[in-house]
């Protein structure tokens, strides 16, 4: 069991899997820190976004109406935590683990309500992503032929928010207001700022990304529903802003390194090793990095 | 004369009585009721006889058997609960109960299977593992908070999952039953059961069965719901004791309320906020070591984690605040909501996620106060739990 034997095009394949979910939750979260609203509801909003994407498609068959419908729905469903942090100035923290655990609770009530089934729905019906590449196969490529071939809209998407943010936040005005209401939001509405309208702005884009990711997860990744499938990698998104300090490339490299974990794992796994060894091991290798890092994240509105 | 005193009295009296409405609107009545109505709606769109649903979510949760039910299953959520309210209250937002428990479960089997000598001794001592092992794994949390100033909230949730895979690998292979089909431990010995609060047979039982009749609901309680019930008791007395008459409970008030204030008047926060994960830990931990004792008699892989109690214990606390009445209520009150979502799985078919639906509508409301004019809602929030806590310098 080498580590140098295990690198090869299926892991490159499997890391690009296991981050763009993790990669878009965290990029709705960086937006949301930027603005000044902690979002722990990311989660949650990703369960959302996989549940209403594998519906969407089992009852319309198609996985374009399927992904637009799960950004849709979890941005709507991110407007509890928007209304409720901001225009009703509630805790933030509380607000979000709860609509955590009404995720979990909504769509398993909704799997037996619509599907008649608990656990994990599965059916011809449910039409997965596309290959990005279509009718070509790019799997002949070596070390990222395999990742190509896996890659769908989504991958491309995720991929791309990354130096999209980047630029948003620092070369637009957009971006500069969102900065500065985040920083201070008296400051900035003293400047004529309209801070209620950009934080509720970046809370939508954070429930829209995370439904991408949601939808990534069931109908890309795998291609069907289960519950609570996303197993804490909206919890590694939040940790990952942390990390990042909420900049975009920083921020990718923390997701980065959660994937990769990740992938070794599954791969040492393949070789024979308990999965109870691994499972945990993309957590506790998080956790290790928050500790080399220390001090010098922020985390908004925190309880000790 | 013009002052008339009949006149004087019926703005104030009208005050007060506006004054009493509003207390009541501005608790969370409003927000339950609103949850409640939720949930009827939800029922009467997908269950396909509303009648009978309902009917099942009352009998299943407040009945007989039903009401049995819904007082042992309040016992872990009251407990975790505590727990979860007694870091509340030093601001600590302890959200890894489910670790906790687990590895508090795991240390009483491992006393319980492989430690001999007599029940007297052994039986304490699996309790003593249990709150021993769970305090340990909360001030992992608590150490890189005051050490390392990383928020409690994120590091005792990332201690989930190594929690339960740790307890789930030595289920799956060291501590595995081999003559039993199930992934779990072997059952541990008879001495460890929790008893009912009054065995069937017994002499309080037939006491009981003559005092009110064998078919009286009382026995029903007596019989199913086993003496834990006691523990949680004693627990929300002991908790409420310290909390209000003890220095340490002056100190972990104090720094929920302003941590820097409490840091200035010579309370040590970094020990105050490590004992007080140490303790949340611990009564999570034996939590754990009663579901094992109180229900399953052995450690079944997942079963902990599958029972949900951590996050809805979370919602009990959230409801609650550390008020021992409030949480006892609450605490019943979530029991016996999940209780009826599972006789309404059983009989109608419409999943038991009803149930965390509602607690999770309920707690929404409350937070977002979603029923009350917006100026209500600022007024009250300044009495709320406390939202921020700086960390240690």
């Amino acid at each position: 069991m080498s580590f140098g034997g295990i690198i090869d095009a299926t892991l490159v394949a499997f890391v690009l899997q296991a981050i763009i979910p993790v990669l878009l939750a965290a990029i709705g979260g960086l937006i949301c820190e930027r603005a000044g609203v902690l979002n722990v509801a990311l989660e949650g909003l990703m369960l959302i976004g996989a549940f209403a994407a594998v519906s969407t498609s089992y009852f319309t068959g198609s996985w374009a109406i399927a992904v637009v419908v799960a950004a849709l729905i979890s941005g709507a469903a991110s407007l509890v935590l928007a209304y409720g942090s901001v225009t009703r100035k509630g805790d933030a923290v509380v607000i979000g683990l709860t609509l955590n655990l009404l995720a979990v609770g909504s769509t398993g009530l909704l799997l037996k309500a619509l599907f008649g089934v608990t656990g994990i729905l599965q059916s011809d019906r449910i039409v997965g992503l596309p290959s990005l590449f279509g009718p070509i196969d790019p799997s002949g490529i070596p070390l990222i032929g395999q990742a190509l071939a896996t890659s769908t809209i989504i991958t491309l998407l995720a991929l791309a928010a990354v130096p999209a943010t980047s630029w948003v936040l620092y070369r637009t005005t957009i971006g500069l207001r969102l900065r500065g209401v985040g920083e201070n939001a008296e400051a900035a509405r003293t400047l004529g700022v309209d801070s209620a309208k950009l934080q509720y702005l970046a809370v939508i884009v954070s429930g829209a990304l995370c439904g991408l990711g949601g939808a990534q997860l069931a109908l890309g990744n795998v291609v069907q529903f289960a519950e609570q499938m996303t197993a804490g990698r909206g919890w590694i998104a939040v940790v990952a802003v942390m990390l990042g300090r909420a900049r975009p490339y920083p921020t990718l490299a923390a997701c980065a390194l959660f994937a990769v974990t990740d992938a070794i794992g599954f791969r040492l796994q393949a070789q024979g090793l308990p999965s109870q060894a691994t499972d945990a091991a993309p957590y506790v290798v998080t956790l290790a990095a928050l500790i080399v890092t220390r001090r010098h994240f922020r985390l908004r509105h925190a309880y000790a | 004369m013009g002052e008339v005193p009949a006149l004087g009295m019926v703005p104030s009296a009208a005050r007060r009585l506006g004054d009493l409405w509003r207390r009541a609107a501005t608790g969370p009545l409003p927000s339950v009721v609103g949850a409640v109505l939720l949930m009827g709606v939800l029922i009467a769109i997908i269950a396909p006889d509303p009648g009978a649903a309902v009917d099942a979510l009352v009998t299943g949760s407040l009945t007989g058997r039903g009401l049995a039910e819904s007082l042992q299953r309040s016992v872990p959520l009251i407990g975790l609960a505590v727990a979860y309210a007694y870091a509340l209250r030093a601001g600590v937002l302890n959200i890894g109960g489910e670790g906790q428990m687990v590895m508090g479960a795991l240390a009483a089997t491992v006393v319980a299977l492989y430690v001999p000598g007599p029940a007297l001794i052994v039986v304490p001592a699996a309790y003593l593992a249990a709150a021993l092992v769970g305090g340990l794994w909360a001030a992992l949390a608590g150490v890189m908070f005051t050490r390392l100033a990383l928020p409690i909230m994120i590091t005792s949730l990332l201690l989930n999952y190594p929690a339960d895979s740790i307890a789930s690998y030595l289920v799956r292979f060291p501590l595995k039953d081999p003559t039993s089909s199930m992934i779990a431990t072997p059952m541990v010995p008879n001495a460890f059961d929790i008893p009912p609060i009054a065995a069937v047979g017994s002499v309080v039982d037939v006491r009981l069965a003559s005092l009110f009749g064998v078919d009286s609901p009382i026995l029903l309680v007596t019989r199913n719901v086993n003496v834990s019930v006691v523990f949680v008791l004693a627990l929300v007395v002991a908790v409420a004791f310290v909390n209000s008459r003890t220095r340490a409970g002056y100190e972990t008030g104090m720094l929920g309320r302003n941590a820097r204030f409490a840091s200035y008047g010579g309370v040590n926060t970094r020990t105050t906020t490590l004992r007080t994960m140490v303790v949340s830990g611990a009564i999570c931990g034996v939590v754990g070591a009663t579901i094992v004792f109180g229900s399953q008699y052995r450690l079944i892989d997942g079963a902990i984690v599958q029972t949900n109690y951590a996050w809805t214990a979370l919602l009990v606390a959230l409801l609650a605040g550390s008020g021992s009445i409030a949480l006892l209520v609450t605490g019943f009150a979530f029991a016996a909501i999940l209780a009826g979502g599972a006789a309404l799985e059983r009989s109608t078919g419409v999943s038991a996620q009803l149930a965390n639906v509602t607690q999770a509508a309920i707690i929404l409301l409350v937070s977002i106060r979603l029923a009350l004019p917006t100026s209500w809602g600022r007024r009250s929030r300044s009495s709320g739990t406390p939202t921020e806590a700086e960390p240690v310098p």
